[in-house]
């Protein structure tokens, strides 16, 4: 049978015993044939404070390693998934990275509008089956205040919302996180964060009529209000012919002041590739997927988290290494106790299985804790990020971590060897006369 | 009884660092079952000359114990010899105090095969019988008198049935009385199994009890006599 038919689970259960495999040999070729289990415990208890001690700091390392492994790993997912609603996007020329910033993460940018010709050409091709326009710029607090039409409000939140949708200009639908009730009223500032005024739109009062489900993405934090209001609130015509007193679309081109961004839903997959490649036209319109854009982002940051684990490891394996030399300075303390068993005729190899013992209980109890410190920093980590980023992360430790940990046991389980050999050079009578 | 060893010592000198001669023994025997005090002034040599018989130290010479060379073998070897071979007892126990008495006595189990560990802990038990421990095997010993103490040292040193016991000041830190009755224990017991006893001590008493005494000074064997038996 190929690896690549095992399932994915025997694959990592593979791979962990696989990294475990110099740690389980190296204890069956130490520990054959004896059994040095009470004499291991009574060093460990006689020298309760320092191994308690020791135990905590591997603990701790390995806990932090495997926290932010996973919180890594987490939050590109939670950002993964932050894109998920937005298949493709449609701007005006620029820098994909910025415009999918912009609209996914409602990050302040300056960009291009799309006129109303190209919004009639984008809404009204038939493989579209939604089509929203998207206007950015103003904000109110912390929340930026985003235009857009009910159809994407709906889809943003899978059409769950409380209260009731809009029905009239002036009228907002608020993401799960943001501070304001229904029935509440609000102006909204012109900008958003440093660069805000507050009194540019001073006669302009929106009312709060619905809040959408959570979407675990930043538009929990946004407020949705008609398109057609901000460009009114910023004195522009509101997309429809005068008088004709609509909301949403279709949108008259004539009338249509402009949109940063348009965001395109198609229920076919090989549809949106068609359309990106229709929309993506030189000095016109730049069509992306926001998710190809964050993989590119990925497979930059790809190689830092592999520097990261590196670098997480190499920690590890330090703290493990001054651990072990702790160790080594502890076992000048049990000398005596190590002569005697020499002097009692116990094999080098027992006595060398003695003191490895030692180093391995204190090493794995080390390892185990850290993965309970790794679950527990992980989830508070997710919360943090989770709370300021509003990117929904979860990071439960999954297989990789378990692997970091395995290779960790394995090598720190081999460098366990070397106090142990050294123990075993120091001269017996010395050590029954000290 | 399991009888003893005699011993065989030819040309033996340990020396220590730079070169200087710590002792030096042209010529010693010992017959099997044989109780011997090794006695003289701290520094002479006495600790040296047992370390030497029991093989954990680098010396040049011959030490037969039986027909076994030790001096030749390899440290590994000599170990294995002396799990066999010969118990030892300390001045201060060197007992693991967080393990009960009979886990101390039964030391030597832990490094033995697997099918010679229930005869080493059934005789580690009649030995603490012996010695008067019988009912304590599971105390700690940390809770126990220097007497006590040195009963499960030399239970321990006994459990493998050893033909040799080889004892460091044994009755050096403890009190007259109790080293008094520690000393007829230890005598009654290796007299009992017929083992050659080598004691290096200060105690007079027990010296008085031994078959024969050696008098080390100045790293050299400079009496070699059959007990004043009443001495003091």
């Amino acid at each position: 049978m190929a690896w690549n038919d095992v399932s994915a689970l025997w694959q990592d259960i593979a791979l962990t015993v696989l990294f475990l495999v110099p740690a389980l040999l190296t204890g069956a070729l130490v520990l054959r044939g004896y059994a040095p289990w009470p004499l291991v415990r009574a060093i460990l208890w006689r020298f309760r404070g320092a191994s308690a001690l020791f135990v905590l700091l591997i603990a701790v390392s390995v806990g932090m390693g495997i926290g932010l492994l996973a919180q890594e790993r987490g939050l590109r997912r939670g950002t993964a998934q932050a894109a998920d609603k937005f298949d493709l996007v449609i701007t005006a020329p620029g820098s994909e990275l910025t415009a999918m910033l912009a609209t996914v993460f409602l990050q302040p940018a300056d960009m291009g509008l799309l006129d109303g010709a190209t919004w009639d050409e984008i809404a009204g091709h038939d493989s579209v089956a939604l089509a929203a326009p998207l206007a950015f710029g103003d904000s109110f607090g912390a929340s930026a205040v985003v235009g857009t039409t009910l159809g994407f409000a709906r889809y943003l939140a899978d059409g769950q919302i409380t209260g009731r949708p809009w029905q009239a200009e002036g009228e907002a639908l608020i993401g799960a996180l943001v501070p304001l009730e229904i029935g509440a009223e609000f102006t909204p500032a012109h900008g958003v964060g440093d660069a805000v005024d507050d009194h540019a739109h001073g006669d302009a009062h929106i009312r709060v009529v619905g809040r959408l489900g959570r979407s675990g993405t930043p538009w929990d934090r946004a407020i949705l209000v008609p398109i057609e209001t901000v460009w009114e609130v910023h004195g522009l015509a509101n997309g429809h012919a005068p008088g004709t007193g609509r909301l949403g679309p279709p949108f008259d081109a004539a009338y249509f002041p402009g949109a940063p961004a348009v965001v395109v839903h198609s229920d076919a997959l090989w549809a949106n590739y068609a359309l990106r490649s229709e929309f993506t036209r030189d000095r016109e319109t730049m069509a992306f997927f926001p998710g190809a854009v964050l993989a590119q982002l990925y497979g930059v940051l790809g190689d830092v988290r592999q520097v990261m684990s590196l670098m997480a490891l190499v920690t590890q394996a330090l703290v493990a290494a001054s651990v072990l030399l702790g160790l080594f300075i502890l076992s000048r303390l049990f000398r005596r106790q190590i002569a005697l068993l020499r002097a009692l005729g116990a094999p080098a190899r027992f006595v060398f299985a003695v003191v490895w013992c030692f180093g391995a209980a204190l090493l794995l109890s080390g390892a185990l804790l850290g993965l309970c410190a790794g679950v527990g920093t992980a989830s508070v980590l997710a919360r943090v990020v989770t709370a300021r980023t509003d990117v929904l992360v979860a990071a439960p430790v999954g297989w990789t971590e378990i692997h970091f940990l395995a290779v960790f046991v394995s090598v720190t389980l081999l460098l366990s060897l070397l106090p142990a050999a050294i123990v075993l050079r120091q001269p017996v009578v010395q050590g029954l006369r000290s | 009884m399991t009888g003893g060893l005699p011993v065989s010592v030819s040309g033996l000198c340990v020396t220590g660092a730079g070169g200087r001669v710590l002792l030096s023994v042209s010529s010693l025997a010992l017959p099997p079952g044989a109780l011997v005090g090794v006695r003289g002034p701290s520094g002479a040599g006495k600790s040296t000359l047992l370390y030497a018989l029991a093989g954990l130290i680098a010396a040049r010479g011959r030490v037969c114990w039986g027909d076994t060379d030790i001096m030749p073998l390899s440290a590994e070897k000599r170990a294995r010899f002396r799990a066999g071979n010969i118990g030892m007892i300390f001045q201060d126990f060197l007992l693991f105090e967080e393990l009960g008495a009979g886990d101390n006595a039964a030391l030597s189990a832990l490094f033995l095969p697997r099918a010679q560990r229930r005869e080493l802990r059934a005789r580690a038990d009649a030995r603490l019988s012996a010695l008067g421990l019988g009912n304590h095997a599971g105390r700690s010993v940390a809770s126990f008198s220097g007497g006590e103490r040195q009963r499960v040292a030399i239970a321990r040193a006994m459990a493998s049935g050893a033909p040799v016991l080889l004892a460091d000041e044994p009755t050096a830190s403890l009190d007259r009385g109790t080293a008094d009755r520690l000393t007829a224990d230890l005598i009654g017991l290796v007299r009992g199994n017929g083992t050659t006893l080598v004691v290096v001590t200060h105690d007079a008493r027990l010296i008085d009890r031994m078959d024969r005494v050696l008098t080390i000074a100045d790293g050299a064997l400079v009496s070699d006599e059959a007990a004043p038996h009443g001495l003091e």
